[in-house]
């Protein structure tokens, strides 16, 4: 509309944005957890002066370095690089309420990075105490920064009572701000202890004492993780607004997958107490890498719920999916969703000028006016401008497959209905004639019925009438 | 087609700080920007020269540099943050349309970004541990071309953005059904080149000036009176082509590629032509201060080059951020957007500045001491 859309090809553009932002996260929360974990146990290892200790927290701390503040680091910025290519209009609202937010976050970021260099490259140059500090500004730095970007993520799935004329903090203390940093909290510091697991099962296989050591103080700190991702998913449960408790509960797969997070949660504490905090010496590298990839596969689900429970919106009740502002849809049902963006006017104007009016907007009547094959490529504008950020053609929740044995009629009528249809779909944001184009280019992708199935064929008596206005009414 | 038509509506939201609060941050977050990036862009290809092909002094100024590089983009990755958020702040309407016209090729920053640093410490930790290895010249050569790519890229976002009559032909060219393929790049637009070079032979002047800073305040017991004088001769050649290869590109710039209503634009702003002037002229300075320690590197003139030159970088930046508000402003004047100051996040960001500033003072002083200690023991 406002930027122009990115088309990628049978995934959609925000995919790209899963992608990053899962990756990027099963390092990040190993940044905040990893940063507590080294702060507290080189902290214990300097008060009973254990020098084996220290030195497999040294090689600890190259490990943690080479992937947080690598790879992190660079998929940290690869988010903000993808979300301004796959949802300019989002980004650009979340970096005007929260440029001071991420500012902030910037300046813990530089601490971040400059301790944990020091805290590596000059182990056994600093004395102990200043060594301390500098893990202790690591760990405080790094959880602060997981504050601020969860209180901006909260946000986007229940901004509580802010409202555009209203400020920052408004914003930042929504509903879902507290449960999320207790959530993301316990989960970091159960994803480090994973880490920790997969890298001690590895470098200390013949160290058995030392072992044990690590295994039994990194199991508590991972068990106390299991407890608040429980407290602070229930909590996060509990705020969410309705529709995303609808959506949870409307989903199968959804209702699923968040039964396998609670339980998973549960599971590991009791894994990580009857393994690694009673029989440190369990822990062999295959275990430890079991243990770490159901980590993961667990982190990675949660996000996905996490994500799922915000449609239709991007940011809640204030950007739609597709990039539009709540407050334009009206504007869009009369003026048109063509006219009323400035790259589908631009495309309209370069190849149908003969649409437009003397006012230089679009007339709605003469789109019905084009070719039937030029009416079908109109609507595939309309789609790739209303649809694509959540659907593909062919490919990801393809239109081509959810239309499967549909009427044009049929499309037609969701396409007005979109929102009353499905609560987690963006509203309909055009005129009844750009549906109709619509309508058409998504007709010319469905797929056929199945065949062989046998009900099907049966015809539904004349008399029935089961048109969704009626129903609605 | 009116390329203006493009432009989408300004933001309901308003700015969060008026609007020369953020070009101010922007200007200020950039400079610190090119200093490490200017360091890794052209100091990761000499590295992979070097180290392929130097011996003696050359092997050693090339195994110094990749030592200190994984620290080096790390924090310039960081800083590059700044510029980055205050351009999205400022400049939306503007930098996310031109990112999407190219979106594979922005997007492909990210992944060439992930090479360049790992190729960085695949060289620094194999020469740490003594592996001069064909991997470890591999790691150096995989992550200069990659950050030579990085180089080319921004040029080209950051010349689309304010070349808007590109952006429809962009548009025209690659898309589906209306929507950006995002393959495209600003090749047709004449100053594409010029800056992405221009911005070469900066990084290769500052690189030189890092070079005499390595030598004269870095080095310790291995770093030989030899190397020193080594450093300070070769600094001083290096700084020499960057100063030509400088002038060359920005004049071909200036003369060749510029937007001709920028340099009427500049005509009428005395204070900017005269800014124009300093920036230009500024290198010679550090110029000279390197030609009076090209016999053996000194502190004190090194430390008048390296503040020299972060004047020349900042000038630049100056420079740099007229030319694109100039460009810009003739479509749109960014000043007149509504602005909506957040106050207490501004302070309190402000408040939390100063005191990181401050930790990363103290931390800094443990290191200086640290290394002081090192010395006498």
């Amino acid at each position: 509309m406002h930027y122009p859309w990115w088309y990628v090809p049978g995934l959609t553009a925000p995919m790209l944005i899963a992608l990053i932002a899962t990756l990027h996260v099963f390092v990040s929360m190993y940044a905040v957890g990893g940063g507590i974990f080294l702060a507290t146990e080189t902290t214990y290892a300097y008060k009973i002066n254990n020098k084996l200790l220290l030195e497999y927290l040294r090689s600890q701390a190259l490990f943690f370095i080479l992937i947080t503040v690598v790879f992190g680091a660079i998929t940290g910025v690869g988010i903000w690089w993808t979300i301004g290519l796959t949802s300019p209009l989002a980004t650009e609202s979340l970096i005007h309420i929260f440029v001071f937010g991420w500012a902030m976050e910037y300046v813990f970021f530089v601490l971040e990075i400059i301790s944990a260099f020091i805290f590596y490259y000059y182990w056994g140059r600093l004395d102990s105490k200043t060594h301390i500090k500098i893990g202790w500004i690591y760990a405080i730095s790094a959880w602060m920064s997981l504050v601020l970007i969860t209180g901006i993520t909260a946000f986007q799935l229940d901004i509580g009572n802010w409202t555009p004329q209203k400020g920052m903090w408004i914003a930042f203390f929504n509903p879902q701000t507290f449960p999320q940093i207790i959530a993301r909290t316990g989960a970091s510091l159960m994803l480090a202890a994973l880490y920790v697991f997969l890298h001690s099962s590895f470098r200390l296989s013949k160290d058995i004492a030392l072992k044990k050591l690590i295994g039994t103080r990194v199991a508590k700190w991972g068990m106390v993780g299991a407890v608040l991702v429980t407290l602070g998913g229930l909590w996060w449960y509990l705020a969410l607004p309705q529709s995303g408790k609808a959506a949870l509960s409307g989903a199968s797969a959804l209702n699923i997958l968040t039964l396998i997070i609670f339980t998973s949660s549960v599971v590991v504490f009791f894994m990580l107490y009857l393994g690694p905090y009673r029989n440190p010496d369990w822990v062999s590298p295959g275990f430890a890498i079991m243990f770490f990839l159901l980590g993961i596969a667990a982190t990675g689900t949660g996000e996905f719920i996490r994500e799922s429970t915000r449609k239709p919106y991007i940011i809640y009740n204030y950007v739609l999916g597709n990039n539009i502002l709540v407050s334009e849809v009206p504007r869009l049902h009369s003026t048109g969703f063509l006219n009323g963006g400035s790259w589908t006017r631009a495309f309209m104007k370069a190849h149908y000028p003969q649409v437009f009016d003397k006012n230089g907007d679009i007339d709605n009547g003469k789109l019905l006016q084009l070719p039937d094959k030029d009416q079908a490529k109109v609507g595939e504008v309309i789609f790739q401008y209303h649809c694509n950020d959540c659907h593909s053609q062919v490919g990801f929740s393809a239109v081509s497959d959810l239309t499967r044995g549909w009427t044009e009629e049929m499309i037609k009528t969701v396409i007005i209905h979109l929102d009353a249809a499905h609560f987690f779909m963006p509203p309909w944001s055009g005129t009844t004639e750009e549906a109709m184009l619509l309508a058409k280019y998504l007709k010319s992708l469905s797929l056929p019925h199945p065949a062989g199935m046998r009900y099907s064929s049966a015809r539904l008596p004349d008399s029935l009438d089961l048109s969704f206005e009626k129903r609605r009414n | 087609m009116n390329p203006q038509d493009l432009i989408g509506p300004s933001s309901v939201l308003g700015n969060p700080a008026p609007f020369w609060f953020i070009t101010i941050f922007k200007v200020v977050g950039f400079t610190l920007h090119m200093i490490p990036m200017n360091i890794w862009y052209a100091g990761m290809l000499l590295v992979a020269v070097l180290g392929t092909f130097g011996k003696g002094n050359s092997r050693e100024l090339a195994h110094r540099l990749s030592r200190s590089m994984p620290v080096i983009v790390a924090i310039g990755i960081n800083l590059g943050i700044v510029p980055l958020l205050f351009t999205q702040v400022g400049y939306y309407q503007f930098y996310y349309p031109a990112g999407i016209l190219i979106g594979w090729w922005w997007f492909s920053v990210i992944i060439l970004l992930l090479f360049a640093y790992y190729g960085v410490y695949v060289y620094s930790m194999n020469i740490r541990r003594g592996r001069d290895s064909a991997l470890a010249k591999c790691g150096a050569w995989v992550s200069s071309i990659a950050f030579l790519l990085i180089g080319f890229l921004f040029a080209n976002n950051f010349s689309l953005m304010v070349n808007i009559n590109n952006w429809i032909k962009i548009f025209n060219r690659t898309n589906a059904g209306g929507a950006a393929l995002g393959i495209g790049l600003n090749l047709s637009d004449p100053s594409l080149l010029p800056r992405w070079l221009m911005m070469f032979g900066l990084a290769i002047m500052t690189t030189a000036v890092y070079i005499s800073v390595d030598a004269s305040f870095f080095h310790r017991k291995e770093t030989t009176r030899t190397y020193e004088a080594w450093a300070g001769k070769f600094s001083f050649a290096l700084f020499t082509i960057g100063l030509v290869w400088f002038a060359l590109m920005g004049s071909w710039y200036i003369f060749g590629a510029i937007n001709r209503y920028v340099i009427e634009q500049l005509h009428k702003t005395p204070i900017m032509y005269s800014v124009f002037i300093i920036t230009a002229l500024s290198p010679i300075i550090v110029w000279v201060a390197l030609f009076f320690q090209r016999e053996i590197v000194i502190k004190r003139t090194t430390l008048f080059a390296a503040a020299f030159q972060t004047v020349v970088l900042t000038l630049n930046a100056i420079s740099r951020q007229w030319v694109q508000n100039t460009e810009i402003f003739q479509f749109k004047d960014l000043t007149k957007d509504a602005v909506n100051i957040q106050w207490s996040p501004l302070i309190l960001f402000l408040v939390l500045f100063v005191v990181g500033l401050l930790i990363v003072g103290w931390m800094l002083l443990k290191v200086a001491s640290a290394e002081k200690q090192l010395e006498k023991g």
